[in-house]
């Protein structure tokens, strides 16, 4: 009830130096492997499970290793309403969703709301936003990515 | 303290700054079900079983973890109140297993007992069961995650009480599961030696003190892969 500013603990630092951590290595790793989890769990003092549910909770963290550029199409309902897009994609690149291409150079997952409602269907190629899609745009795009 | 009066059914009660709507009906004996909340542990509001009418709210409230106001009128029991509850109820149901007369926790079971009390018999939505392996290779706890509900009670009791964090909650939505470590192997952790203060906490059967029958089997455990399964 008399939670304030000043009365986050230590504990708490912790757990909230914990997202920052997780999402720096996957930038630099592409991936958070199991090894890095748990020196990271043991370094920060919290258990593996913890860090493991965190790391499982956010689509934006994979804990599997993923191609060079990695698809993200949203699933959420505006998007999802509007579902021509994952078929779309999965003719394009030749694998589902959750799946990575044999030569490393998409992986393909569906993830929550990217914030792009309005643009729906959306998705995300690594950190660029494409919305208002149609199965013809989608060579083009892709194509930029090697 | 600052006492201040409320409603509850129509019958006026005495509450105390910083209580909850549970806590004010339970000290007045007006039964509320619940299943994620403990006394003992920091508040949840996960089940929303608890669910009461406050007048002028325009949704219901989790009255375990809503605080008590000066002169809030509150309907513990109304139709709209036990029209929640129920569906709630059935959702919980639909997506756990229906092997009642075979569990260990039978008629202790707290979400059965609720449902009975709701008169919540076999629910209306058909979903598909999240069926998970048995976790008995553990000597001091046997899990089945089949029967979870997702109350964080063994969560929350193994971090602040036995102050040990084995568990972790994993995944999203529908996936979501209460893991231990990676979730790549069954639950068998030295910590929980001698300690099992998570068991009494679970409100269904997922959690369980290991049988002798188990301890003695000595064939390989039954392994079910379902659709849930990563």
């Amino acid at each position: 009830m008399n939670s304030t500013a000043g009365d986050i603990s230590a504990e708490a630092k912790k757990r909230g130096k914990l997202l920052v951590l997780l999402e720096q290595a996957q930038d630099k790793l592409g991936c958070l492997p199991k090894e890095f989890m748990a020196r990271l769990a043991a370094s920060l003092g919290l258990s593996i499970s913890e860090v493991y549910g965190l790391a499982t909770f956010y689509s934006f963290l994979s804990p599997g290793p993923s191609g060079r550029n990695v698809i993200r199409v949203c699933k959420s309902l505006p998007c999802y309403l509007k579902d021509l897009l994952i078929e779309s994609v999965k003719r394009e690149i030749g694998v589902g969703p959750g799946e990575t291409t044999s030569d490393g150079r998409f992986s393909f997952e569906l993830t929550n709301c990217i914030g792009a409602c309005d643009q729906a269907p959306a998705m995300m190629v690594n950190h660029d936003v494409y919305g208002g899609l149609t199965p013809e745009e989608l060579p083009r795009i892709l194509e930029r990515y090697k | 303290m600052k006492e201040f009066s409320a409603t509850i059914n129509g019958s006026p009660v005495t509450a105390r700054d910083g209580m909850t709507i549970l806590e004010v009906a339970r000290e007045n004996g007006i039964d509320i079900p619940t299943l994620c909340y403990s006394p003992e542990l920091t508040l949840t509001g996960a089940c929303r079983i608890c669910v009461v009418e406050v007048e002028g709210s325009r949704t219901l409230v989790g009255s375990c973890h809503t605080p008590i106001a000066p002169g809030m009128v509150i309907q513990t029991h109304s139709p709209r109140v036990l029209d929640a509850r129920r569906v709630t109820m059935e959702l919980l149901l639909a997506s756990h297993p229906e092997v009642c007369i075979v569990c260990d926790k039978a008629n202790m079971c707290d979400l059965r007992k609720i449902a009975a009390d709701l008169d919540v018999g076999l629910p209306r939505f058909r979903l598909p069961k999240h069926y998970f392996p048995m976790e008995d290779v553990s000597p001091y706890i046997t899990r089945d995650m089949s029967k979870c509900i997702q109350c964080w009670k063994c969560v929350k009791a193994c971090s602040e009480i036995a102050k040990k964090n084995v568990y972790g909650i994993a995944y999203r939505g529908f996936k979501s599961k209460v893991v231990v470590d990676f979730d790549d192997q069954p639950m068998d952790k030295e910590v929980c030696r001698d300690c099992g203060i998570c068991i009494p906490f679970c409100p269904t059967g997922a959690l369980c003190k290991p049988s002798p029958v188990r301890q003695a089997k000595t064939a390989r455990p039954l392994v079910i892969t379902g659709t849930a399964q990563q």
